[in-house]
């Protein structure tokens, strides 16, 4: 079975990371919903990329060497709730400038925001274990992520009913239930994912995936953010 | 690889037996020789008998075949030893010394050098570093720990990766007069690891319980196919839970700790887990006892309150669920006990007397019931009601579980009728209750209801199952 064209264009680069738009491509190639976007090398083509997408949107740094976007730069790594073109272009041209004074390859990455009050934010990620194997993770995502660890583990690869069950061990499942009011977020949608990724670890050369944030909603799930490392 | 010479020897040598008391090699001997076949002392520098075998110098030179070596020389010396038993035919090995692996550096390479020695001649190696196993019922005693004489036969298979571990619940066994099937210390596992131990213990017929102990190891996935493929019921105490302070940041790797995927592992292939030795044994008690619970659902008859209490507490967080029973058993119980404390689940009867088993057997008998559990201080008038107990578990197909307290001297023939009535018994309410929830949460885990399905129907799910509000169980906070 050959490598998706994500992982081939990595291993062509020599790089082990990919960058969050093949992480994206990768998922999306597994079945995954991602957020629409295009990768950029100008803020002109960042404007219109945003106008193609359509606004409000999201300019991130893309670049192999950047892995903690938001951390990057003194924070314009990551510019959100944009909504003009001149927003657009000001942060395109900030990261690029700021890549170029750090001397690193980067392009933009610019998609659409998705407003994260429709749902819940989860992870799913996947790590190959040096006892266990391919391992599949799910939990609650987003900054709850480091403060309550509400994660669950499945050796992977795993069928529906036990993504189910995976999900339905978390203490934030009541979230994902319906929560004062809130609609239920789309659970089997979210099982497939979490199918999705175990089966990419298991299947792919990865050492690590993970998908934080993803959105949980009545209407599917979304990855919002996708950051991949393969085997070295 | 074939277990068999290990464990089922037709004769053993003691390589490096010594007539020198105190030393490993005379230890060794002594356990070894009220073995059912033929043991030889193998030492070149001794001559004349040890325990009324003849020394010989090499494990060449016996008169009869030796399936198993029992190596009580220094690590430097067995892979000479291994390759003479490679001639002499022996299929398996026991090797006490440290110094291997677990040291590092030479030790490995060492290490590596047994391995290849044994994979050449087919020689199955139990350890090194280890001290050793027993099979009380053929009275084959590899270890040289003292006491393990007095370790009585029972039902339940020891596999522990510390030699020490497996002493501390051999010796726990017959404290709570259950005895072992077996008990293996597997130490650095050359090349007889869990799985090889789990497979064999799985085809052996004195055994109706795996309880393993596992510290770590370089192959969990082979260790939970291996508890899938059992058709004996396996249950599991992972030691060290201490490595929670590296799970600070986001990424999946950091929130993957070794505890965790060893306790989600487990479950996902079928293995309840416990966090205590002698959970780990009441646990196989209850889970040896046959037959198995299609359910988690737990009926408690008790003869005093408050004992009840505790037990239907602990009983929920234990993974179990306490159903009412229905109108029909109510109506029973209300019958053979008009007036009774409490009629429901648990039913209390309020002291011991003549028709607690009636009772006992009615809520048995409940088709809401998978698991029973009866708790009652011992009355000397009364005894205990081993009449109804007799072939109850069978005739319901539902494990029956006993807790009493008592003047041991003043109980024990009836505790023992009990027992020979197919009912494990307990000592504490606490632990009977910790033993029904090891049961409910074997039975959630091997149903064969897809979890989503039972929690949309408002059933139960397994753990690592789904999500009904009543099952927060044992997980690792």
């Amino acid at each position: 079975m050959s490598d998706p064209a994500p992982i081939a264009a990595a291993r062509e680069d020599g790089r082990t990371t990919l960058t969050e738009a093949e992480g994206k491509r990768l998922l999306a190639s597994a079945g995954v919903e991602t957020t629409d976007f295009r990768v950029c090398e100008t803020a002109d083509a960042a404007v219109e990329a945003a106008d193609a997408v359509g606004y409000p949107v999201v300019v991130k740094v893309s670049s192999p060497a950047v892995t903690h976007k938001t951390d990057w730069a003194g924070g314009i790594g990551v510019a959100v709730g944009l909504d003009s073109p001149e927003a657009v272009r000001d942060a395109a041209a900030g990261v690029l400038a700021a890549a170029g004074e750090r001397g690193v390859d980067a392009d933009v990455l610019v998609e659409t925001a998705v407003d994260l009050d429709r749902g819940t934010e989860v992870i799913v990620g996947g790590v190959r274990d040096p006892s266990f194997g391919p391992v599949v993770l799910t939990g609650l995502g987003g900054v709850f992520t480091e403060i309550f660890e509400d994660t669950t583990h499945r050796i992977a690869p795993i069928d529906h009913a036990e993504a189910r069950s995976a999900i339905e061990e978390l203490h934030a499942v009541e979230l994902l239930h319906g929560h004062r009011g809130s609609d239920p977020a789309d659970v089997d949608a979210l099982a497939a994912v979490v199918v999705a990724v175990g089966e990419l670890v298991a299947d792919r050369p990865i050492a690590e995936l993970d998908v934080n944030p993803l959105l949980a909603t009545a209407d599917g799930v979304i990855a919002l953010d996708a950051l991949v490392v393969l085997e070295s | 690889m074939s277990l068999t010479q290990l464990f089922e020897p037709s004769g053993v040598a003691v390589v490096g037996a010594s007539r020198a008391e105190g030393k490993i090699g005379y230890v060794a001997m002594a356990n070894a020789t009220n073995f059912e076949g033929p043991v030889y002392p193998v030492n070149p520098s001794e001559s004349g008998e040890l325990f009324g075998s003849a020394f010989v110098p090499s494990v060449t030179d016996t008169d009869g075949p030796v399936d198993l070596a029992l190596c009580c020389v220094p690590g430097p010396a067995v892979p000479d030893v291994l390759a003479e038993c490679g001639d002499a035919g022996t299929g398996a090995a026991v090797i006490y010394a440290s110094g291997f692996a677990e040291a590092g550096g030479e030790g490995e390479t060492l290490q590596r050098e047994i391995v290849e020695v044994a994979d050449e001649h087919d020689i199955s190696l139990l350890g090194p570093n280890t001290s050793g196993f027993l099979v009380p019922a053929t009275d084959l005693r590899c270890s040289f720990a003292s006491g393990v004489e007095a370790i009585p036969t029972g039902n339940t298979a020891v596999i522990a990766q510390s030699g020490g571990v497996a002493h501390v619940l051999a010796f726990q066994s017959r404290r709570q007069r259950r005895g072992v099937s077996a008990m293996v210390g597997l130490g650095n596992r050359a090349n007889v690891g869990f799985a090889e131990a789990i497979a064999y213990f799985d085809g052996d017929d004195r055994t109706d319980a795996i309880a393993l102990h596992i510290e770590g190891t370089d192959d969990g996935r082979r260790l939970l196919d291996a508890c899938r493929a059992s058709d004996t019921p396996v249950i599991a105490y992972k030691a060290g839970q201490s490595d929670v302070g590296e799970f600070a940041a986001s990424h999946t790797g950091a929130l993957t700790g070794d505890h965790e995927l060893y306790t989600a592992g487990f479950a996902q292939y079928g293995v309840p887990t416990v966090d205590a030795t002698d959970d780990l044994l009441d646990a196989a008690a209850a889970l040896g006892t046959a037959p198995l619970p299609s359910g988690p659902n737990v009926g408690v008859v008790t003869a005093q309150a408050g004992p009840g209490i505790i037990i239907s507490d602990r009983i929920q967080r234990a993974g179990g669920r306490l159903p009412e029973l229905t109108a029909g058993t109510k109506a029973r119980v209300d019958e053979i006990l008009p007036g009774v404390t409490y009629d429901d689940n648990p039913v209390d009867t309020g002291r011991p007397m003549p028709e607690f088993g009636e009772v006992v057997a009615a809520v048995a008998e409940d088709d809401l019931i998978d698991i029973v559990l009866v708790y009652e201080l011992f009355e000397e008038a009364l005894g205990f009601p081993v009449d109804t107990l007799e072939g109850l578990a069978e005739e319901v197909d539902k494990p029956v579980l006993f807790a009493t307290e008592g003047i041991d001297a003043d109980l024990e023939s009836e505790r023992d009728a009990v027992e020979a009535a197919g009912v494990p018994t307990f000592e504490t309410p606490e632990r009977a209750a910790d033993a029904a929830g090891a049961l409910a949460r074997y039975a959630r885990l091997h149903a064969e209801e897809p979890p989503g399905a039972a929690a949309a129907d408002g059933g139960w799910p397994r753990p690592g199952g789904s999500a009904a509000a009543d099952w927060k169980g044992p997980r690792d906070e």
